[in-house]
């Protein structure tokens, strides 16, 4: 005790720093910024840990099994947190057919103590948030019930072929569940059959959530607010690592091109997407794609081909999925000692305001803290290694 | 069709049948016709077939009643009694009503199966297309219709209903709603009555007992409402209630429960003690007695029983399925490993609930999961690469040719503005092939001729689309054929193609060449790729197996 008091400065020298002030409030008395850095430091964390030579299960099944019942009319997340909730995943599933367009999303709903499926596995992103939309009319009436979503999502899913990846992503909002039977039976079967499940909790940890997460090695996560929502099913986006149960197998796969011939016209044809759809039927049209086996004519990819059952996808959609078994190395922070005047990417000049600054490991350039997120999380391609002939298209070697 | 014992139950000789002489039985399951002195049934009609009867009017001088069946075959019956027309009359009406009152019975199971189809039909207009397309049109049978191509409409009926779970307040959440003048009304979903039955197995059984027989439902529920079973206080000893007995089996129960005890050591509050002085020292604790009777101890009790109910609900469906699974284990060492289990497991038990993993350090991440190996990662970067047409340029002319390169652009600084313009004539070619309908505008065209064609015959395209894709898929599913059934599947597949082609097709297209003939060939062509496609493949497959 006597030596801190030796070293005891008043605080208008700024000679320590009151450590419980790293949660501050800003002006208006709001915690948002310090939520956001929360996010932000979070966010670094699992980008440094993320490294290429893992096998990831890159065709992925998903189920989203979203809570209809009356706690979801809680005004917590504004409006409410089932119109958050489905503003919210509508980018989401955009965001996941992106960057995984080889697989399928299903969407079950957890209503009245049943569960009810409203959208089946596809690969369509439109069709999906129809469904979502139209979950806003919904009454929220009941209890949800873990067990009877869980089950229907397993039902479905263990028809799949094993070199599938079998994924389940539950949103809860309320702390209780409502079951015919123990729900520790289905979290072993869950086990068994390799499915892995996530769950993010909208109002406090439940220790059921937190089991089923644990025994089949999904992740949970509750939320502070709407963007740490956002962030944490965000999260899911990113292709979880192989189960073991995972087996690699050839998968057949086509790869449809345009039919025209030089020289002659092209003919009308229709499309097999939409030939049954009672809101708008197929149009005879030229343009399409024909399915290399059968010939059906689809209007987008990728899709499974209704008559032949192939899988048609397009180059590009394999080449998106890459950068997730080769990234981008990540780069060292640094603090700024003039090594260069400018940032390598976007040539703005370093000022007095930036205290760090990057650094890849294989081509030693110097990079900006912005240039840093967008290379990682949207370009995917370090600037300075393409640019480089020697250090292009070699893999990265990051064993850690 | 003979049964073993058939029952006649109405003989009337003297009918003729087709100019022939012979005797009508009405047997219990059908309606048969011999000719005179012979033993062998000419005409049988089982009574599930006939569709209805019909009588010839009065007046007429033939007396006659027909049959119609379902498939529209029809049998007329002459009755020919010697005794006169008043004699064949009674015989006919003695018929016809004998099979009013026969016929109605075997009608319904029939009709019930068409009913739900007719309402898949009508409910579906894909459905409904696809029926018309395949089956009116004889490409394929009615049953396997329903069989391959409805088959998942049928089975979207018949899915099993989910098991709900009891919440602990659904009693509560049954409001009572005033009515007005001094009454309650109570609004009951099924889900509650489902959720009572199974957290009182009492009243289920009384329900069973008594309902439709001595109350109706609604006077079931009413008399449940009123009884002092539901209420608070419960004295029922006195009333005599049709829930007495339910309360007092509840009360067995609960006897029963308590005596049983718990087993776990580590939920069993009524053998938890502190004992702050060691053994040997110290009188043994005297257990206070509960006194009853007073309200407080009738609301808890009834609090605890409610919850143990509930609780025993949801366990009693485990319980059945775990004892049917763990019965063929029974061993006797069973039952010897326990008191060794029940030590170690109490430690485990207690040593995960003093642990907390968010609060151990992270341990050293582990590699999250299988690390890829790949033998040659630069396949995955290049395209594939052809074998070596890559021209070796040496030194020399690579520097040749870069100061070529120079040399040319140092000269496009002094180049003037350009004020030659193209010729006219070029100009104009230029902005008619660009044009719509020009050479290099090609897609163009076909969507002008799309427009041209009428929203029927795109239809009717549609509809043979739709039907197609359907049997294709079929088609498609059974390749490669791995058993004997899916070969068969193949090769009937392969023949539903063909009659699809002669008998939609090819009508459709002769129809189109005579009313919009430089259509035809174009809406047509890819419907014939797509079968092309298919009897490609069935011929290969054939000339692989017949190697």
């Amino acid at each position: 005790m006597v030596d801190e008091e030796e070293q005891k400065e008043y605080r208008w020298e700024t000679g320590y720093e009151k450590t419980w002030e790293a949660i501050k409030e800003d002006d208006d008395g709001f915690l948002e910024a310090s939520v956001a850095d929360i996010i932000q430091r979070a966010k670094r964390k699992r980008q440094a840990q993320k490294q290429g030579n893992s096998k990831l299960g890159m065709m992925r099944h998903l189920y989203v099994i979203l809570d209809c019942s009356d706690s979801m009319s809680s005004q917590d997340l504004k409006p409410t947190r089932l119109l958050c909730t489905v503003k919210i995943m509508e980018n989401f599933i955009e965001e996941f057919f992106d960057q995984n367009p080889i697989s399928q999303m299903g969407i079950i709903i957890m209503h009245n103590k049943r569960a009810e499926k409203i959208s089946d596995l596809a690969g369509n992103a439109r069709k999906h948030i129809k469904a979502i939309n139209n979950l806003k009319q919904t009454s929220l009436i009941g209890e949800p019930s873990l067990q009877n979503s869980l089950e229907m999502a397993l039902r479905a899913l263990k028809l799949l072929p094993s070199h599938a990846s079998r994924e389940i992503l539950v949103v809860m909002g309320s702390l209780t569940t409502c079951d015919p039977g123990d729900i520790n039976t289905t979290i072993l079967n869950l086990k068994s059959e390799g499915v892995r499940c996530s769950v993010i909790g909208l109002a406090a940890e439940v220790h059921v959530c937190r089991r089923l997460a644990n025994e089949t090695g999904g992740l949970y996560n509750v939320i502070l607010d709407d963007c740490h929502f956002k962030d944490l099913l965000y999260q899911q986006v990113d292709p979880p690592p192989a189960a073991l149960t995972l087996e690699s197998n050839l998968i057949k796969m086509g790869f449809p091109h345009q039919m025209s011939v030089e020289g002659t016209e092209e003919p009308l044809t229709m499309c097999m997407c939409h030939v049954d759809s009672t809101d708008e039927g197929s149009k005879l049209n030229t343009g399409g794609y024909y399915c290399p086996q059968c010939y059906s004519k689809y209007c987008e990819l990728p899709v499974e081909c209704r008559a032949c059952g192939l899988t048609l996808v397009s180059a590009p959609h394999l080449a998106r999925s890459y950068h997730h078994l080769f990234p981008a190395a990540n780069y060292d922070e640094i603090t700024y000692e003039n090594q260069t005047l400018i940032c390598f990417a976007c040539q703005k000049n370093f000022s007095e305001t930036d205290k760090q600054v990057y650094r890849c490991p294989n081509c030693t350039k110097i990079f900006c803290i912005n240039c840093d997120i967008f290379v990682h999380d949207i370009l995917h391609t370090c600037p300075g290694c393409a640019t480089n002939l020697s250090t292009f298209q070699i893999a990265h070697n990051t064993t850690q | 069709m003979t049964t073993s014992s058939e029952d006649v139950l109405l003989q009337v000789p003297q009918v003729r049948y087709k100019k022939g002489d012979g005797t009508l039985f009405l047997m219990d399951q059908r309606l048969i016709w011999m000719v005179e002195n012979r033993d062998t049934v000419a005409v049988s009609h089982s009574y599930a077939d006939i569709k209805s009867q019909k009588i010839s009017p009065e007046g007429k001088v033939k007396v006659q009643l027909q049959v119609v069946l379902h498939n529209g075959v029809s049998s007329t019956f002459h009755f020919t009694n010697r005794n006169g027309l008043q004699a064949q009359l009674a015989d006919r009406d003695k018929v016809k009503e004998m099979l009013q009152t026969l016929l109605p019975k075997f009608k319904r199971k029939v009709d019930r199966e068409l009913e739900e189809k007719n309402k898949l039909l009508s409910s579906n207009p894909a459905l409904l297309q696809l029926y018309k397309d395949l089956v009116m049109t004889e490409v394929v049978t009615s049953e396997e219709f329903w069989v391959q191509h409805a088959s998942q409409y049928t089975q979207k009926q018949k899915q099993q209903p989910q098991d709900i779970g009891v919440s602990g307040a659904f009693l509560a959440d049954i409001k009572p709603q005033t009515d007005g003048c001094n009454g309650l009304k109570y609004n009951i979903t099924p889900d509650i009555i489902e959720c009572i039955f199974k957290t009182y197995p009492a009243v289920k059984k009384k329900y069973v007992e008594n309902v439709p027989t001595k109350l109706s439902e609604s006077q079931f529920w009413t008399k449940f409402f009123q009884s002092h079973y539901f209420h608070r206080d419960r004295k029922y000893a006195e009333s005599k209630d049709l829930f007495t007995e339910c309360g007092k089996i509840d009360d067995q129960e609960m006897k029963r429960d308590i005596q049983t005890g718990v087993d776990d050591p580590l939920v069993n509050i009524t053998e938890f003690e502190d004992k702050t002085l060691d053994e040997g020292y110290g009188v043994a604790n005297e257990k206070t007695n509960v006194t009853s009777g007073t309200v407080s101890q009738a609301m808890i009790k009834r609090f605890n029983q409610h919850s143990i109910m509930v609780l025993k609900a949801t366990k009693k469906q485990e319980n059945s399925e775990a004892e049917a699974k763990n019965v063929p284990k029974q061993n006797g060492n069973v039952s010897e490993e326990k008191p060794d289990d029940g030590h170690v497991a109490k430690k485990q038990r207690i040593q995960s609930k003093i642990t907390y993993e968010d609060l151990d350090s992270p341990s050293a991440s582990s590699s999250g999961g299988p690390s890829l190996s790949l033998s040659k990662v630069e396949r995955y970067l290049h395209g594939p690469m052809p074998d070596s047409n890559v021209e070796q340029l040496n030194p020399n002319e690579a520097s040749s040719v870069l100061r070529g390169v120079l040399q040319e652009t140092r000269q496009w600084q002094s180049r003037h503005p350009s004020t030659s313009l193209v010729t006219p004539a070029a100009a104009v070619g230029a902005l008619g092939e660009l044009s719509p309908g020009g050479a290099l505008m090609r897609g163009f065209q076909e969507q002008s001729l799309a427009q041209l064609v009428p929203a029927d015959i795109e239809n009717e395209v549609r509809n043979l689309y739709l039907a197609l894709c359907e049997l294709l898929s079929h088609f498609w599913k059974c390749f490669p054929p791995s058993t004997p059934t899916m070969e068969q599947k193949a090769v009937k597949m392969h023949e539903a193609l063909h009659r699809y082609h002669t008998a939609k097709l090819k009508p459709f297209e002769d129809k189109l060449i005579r009313e919009l003939s430089p259509l035809s060939h174009h809406l047509t062509k890819h419907l014939n790729q797509l079968l092309n496609a298919a009897y490609q493949k069935f011929s290969n497959w054939q000339k692989i197996k017949n190697r």
